[in-house]
């Protein structure tokens, strides 16, 4: 498990942190989705070491991580980042070495990775010679070239086309089912939703809802019934104590149950409208609850 | 993973890289292209080598004035090849199909041009002292008495204008214009260097593997063996081709002034390599490196300038003073050493003095560039430089 705990940073008068706990199990995917400039890029580089923290610390499988745990972890960032006028080849090799992989393991798992992610034809060509989604690609193998741990990743869909999406979001989901510890950041949140066994939101520095995906949309937000009527008037749940339409479309309507409503009086006046064709409680997309988390 | 190990990685990435690139691969060749045409230049000018004569004789005095003059041509450069006729006919006929230079027959000399100057002195010396011989034999002289009175002890030649103080003073001078050459060349390379990885964001990369001191250690490292192996490369090539065309004869003092040079050239290019590599690390873009690097370029420039009156008088006090100055003496006491003009204590108080220069500069620029190395955006101060170093420790 890798742990943030209580993280602070400010630059200047600018905090980008502010008590930020988080942690990321291994063997999961945490997605980490917040604004722009809600400290998701800040924190990530602190995990790795690159930036330290005012306060707060991070801690690997339980210990405060170590320089040398921290040189250990895979990290993709923001900002693409590779020596445009190296070969793709000897780049990958050269950053597995780096991490401490000897000549033999660092060669084979540049291979191995410039296979999977389905590059080898540009393997001998300079990185600037790539185009910008295959120069995503090789990206993504600096950071798995030394079957890291730990996989910290700063937006690594943007920019991917759909093959690309698909592409990173196996491989992800393969490192974690390996054991390892996966985080990254994205503002495609549908994405998150889909490839992410937890997810994170940030706002203005520290965590503001954290969990599996389907205990937060339970924890999170008031309950919501999606009704289809058949024949029924518009205005048939406008009566109903507690109850606020949320959401209308010519099939039906999306109800926001508060505290004191009840969801046998909805189906009740439902049934009495007409043909009820659907009662069905309604989840919030993490679109939704993201909305509703950082605008609050 | 240790320093030294994660130093090393980053070193034969930056020798390597380089010396797989095309652009070093050219330049290299161009630069040992004109070194090899300056030497040869120098010793087809310089020079005019030796000549040589074909000499024809028929008849015993005549034999004997050719060899006696072939011995003593010597002294002037100049190798004679004597060729006997039996008869007096062919020796002429050799002469004026022009297969001697000329020939002794009798009492003539013939050719079929008139025969060159030097070549006819010295024909007519070395008859003057064979027929004086002659006259003093009948005269009852021995031979050796004879040859005494003929040859007494030469004068000794000694040249005033030391023509080796010349030779000596071309070769400070173009040490001085290698070092001056190699210092920017490789200095602005560690500059290049450090934003190339600023500005492609490749350093956060790096900088999760490894430490950034460990990176800029291996960069000044990698970059710095390429200069010197290129370095010793052209001053060999160099004086190689010079000593073949005879513009310069190889002394073990050469060899010394070449490991003078390349021992300069490593504690010169610590010295600014390392400020090189700040005036590299407070920019992000390349555009903007040439207004922070132009400063150290400018210094390096002025230490060149310094060294041609240095040149003309080694022992002025500026020779002196820009020879202890760590920003001049890289290039300034090489030349002194070459024209032999610097004393050892001299010799050692700049070594020392430049040594310690760079033992009190890395430990700062390493922490102004660990200070300094993810930050992006616009050129900082150099202020800005040095609190972000103390923000470091």
């Amino acid at each position: 498990m890798l742990e943030l705990r209580d993280l602070s940073r400010r630059y200047g008068e600018t905090i980008a942190l502010e008590g930020l706990s988080l942690a990321v199990p291994e063997g999961e995917v945490v997605g980490f989705v917040g604004p722009n400039g809600a400290g998701k890029t800040t924190a990530m580089r602190i995990a790795l070491g690159v930036l330290e923290p005012d306060a707060g610390e991070v801690l690997w499988r339980g210990a405060p991580a170590t320089r040398e745990d921290q040189r250990r972890f895979g990290y993709m960032p923001e900002e693409r980042g590779l020596y445009p006028k190296m070969r793709v080849d000897r780049h990958l090799r050269y950053l597995a070495a780096l991490h401490g992989r000897d000549n033999a393991t660092a060669t084979a798992a540049a291979a191995r990775w410039i296979e999977r992610l389905g590059i080898a034809e540009h393997a001998e060509q300079r990185v600037e010679e790539l185009s910008l989604g295959n120069q995503q690609r090789v990206q993504l193998a600096a950071a798995l070239v030394h079957d890291a741990p730990v996989l910290i990743l700063d937006e690594p869909f943007s920019g991917l086309d759909p093959i690309g999406t698909d592409v990173m979001s196996e491989v992800l989901a393969e490192r974690a089912a390996d054991g390892a510890a996966v985080i990254f950041s994205s503002h495609q949140l549908e994405l998150v939703e889909r490839v992410c066994d937890r997810v994170a939101i940030v706002n203005r520095g520290s965590i503001v809802a954290e969990g599996r995906v389907e205990e937060l949309r339970e924890e999170r937000s008031s309950p919501r019934l999606r009704v289809e009527v058949e024949g029924a008037s518009d205005g048939w749940p406008d009566r109903l104590a507690g109850v606020r339409v949320v959401g209308r479309d010519e099939r039906g309507v999306l109800l926001e149950l508060g505290p004191d409503a009840d969801d046998q009086q909805v189906l009740e006046a439902a049934q009495q409208a007409g043909r009820v064709r659907l009662f069905a409680p309604a989840r919030p997309t993490l679109a939704e609850l993201f909305r509703e988390v950082v605008e609050r | 993973m240790s320093f030294r190990r994660a130093a090393m990685l980053v070193t034969r990435r930056e020798f390597g890289e380089r010396i797989r690139s095309r652009a070093f691969q050219i330049s290299t060749g161009v630069t040992l292209l004109i070194v090899a045409a300056i030497a040869l230049a120098a010793g087809l000018l310089g020079n005019d080598g030796e000549q040589e004569y074909t000499v024809g004789a028929q008849g015993g005095e005549a034999v004997a004035i050719a060899e006696s003059a072939r011995v003593s041509a010597t002294a002037y450069d100049i190798r004679l090849e004597v060729k006997r006729f039996t008869d007096a006919a062919q020796a002429r006929a050799a002469a004026k199909a022009e297969d001697v230079d000329a020939a002794i027959v009798g009492d003539e000399l013939v050719s079929n041009d008139s025969p060159d100057g030097e070549l006819e002195q010295v024909l007519q010396a070395a008859t003057r002292e064979v027929r004086a011989a002659e006259i003093l034999r009948r005269e009852g002289l021995s031979e050796s008495d004879a040859r005494q009175a003929l040859a007494p002890p030469a004068l000794q030649a000694r040249t005033l204008g030391n023509s080796e103080d010349e030779e000596r003073k071309g070769v400070a001078f173009i040490a001085s214009l290698l070092l001056y050459m190699q210092l920017i060349i490789f200095g602005l390379a560690v500059a290049t260097g450090v934003v190339e990885e600023k500005s492609s964001r490749v350093i956060e990369v790096l900088m999760a593997a490894v430490p950034p001191r460990a990176l800029l250690a291996g960069k000044i490292l990698g970059i710095g063996i390429l200069g010197l192996l290129q370095l010793a490369l052209t001053a060999f090539v160099g004086l190689a081709v010079a000593a073949a065309s005879g513009a310069l004869e190889l002394r073990s003092a050469d060899l010394g002034i070449l490991a003078v040079v390349l021992l300069w050239f490593v504690l010169g290019y610590l010295f600014y390599s390392t400020i090189y590599a700040i005036s590299g690390v407070i920019v992000s873009r390349q555009e903007d490196l040439s207004s922070s690097s132009t400063p150290v370029t400018m210094v390096l420039v002025a230490g060149y300038l310094v060294a041609f009156p240095v040149l003309e008088d080694p022992s002025s006090s500026l020779a002196v003073i820009s020879s202890l100055v760590p920003f001049t003496s890289p290039i300034v006491m090489p030349v002194r050493v070459a024209v032999g003009e610097a004393g050892t204590a001299e010799i050692a108080a700049s070594l020392g003095i430049l040594a310690l220069s760079i033992a009190l500069l890395i430990p700062l620029a390493a922490r102004i560039y660990e200070g300094s190395v993810l930050r992006m955006g616009k050129p900082m101060k150099v202020r800005e430089a040095l609190r972000a170093a103390r923000a470091t420790s």
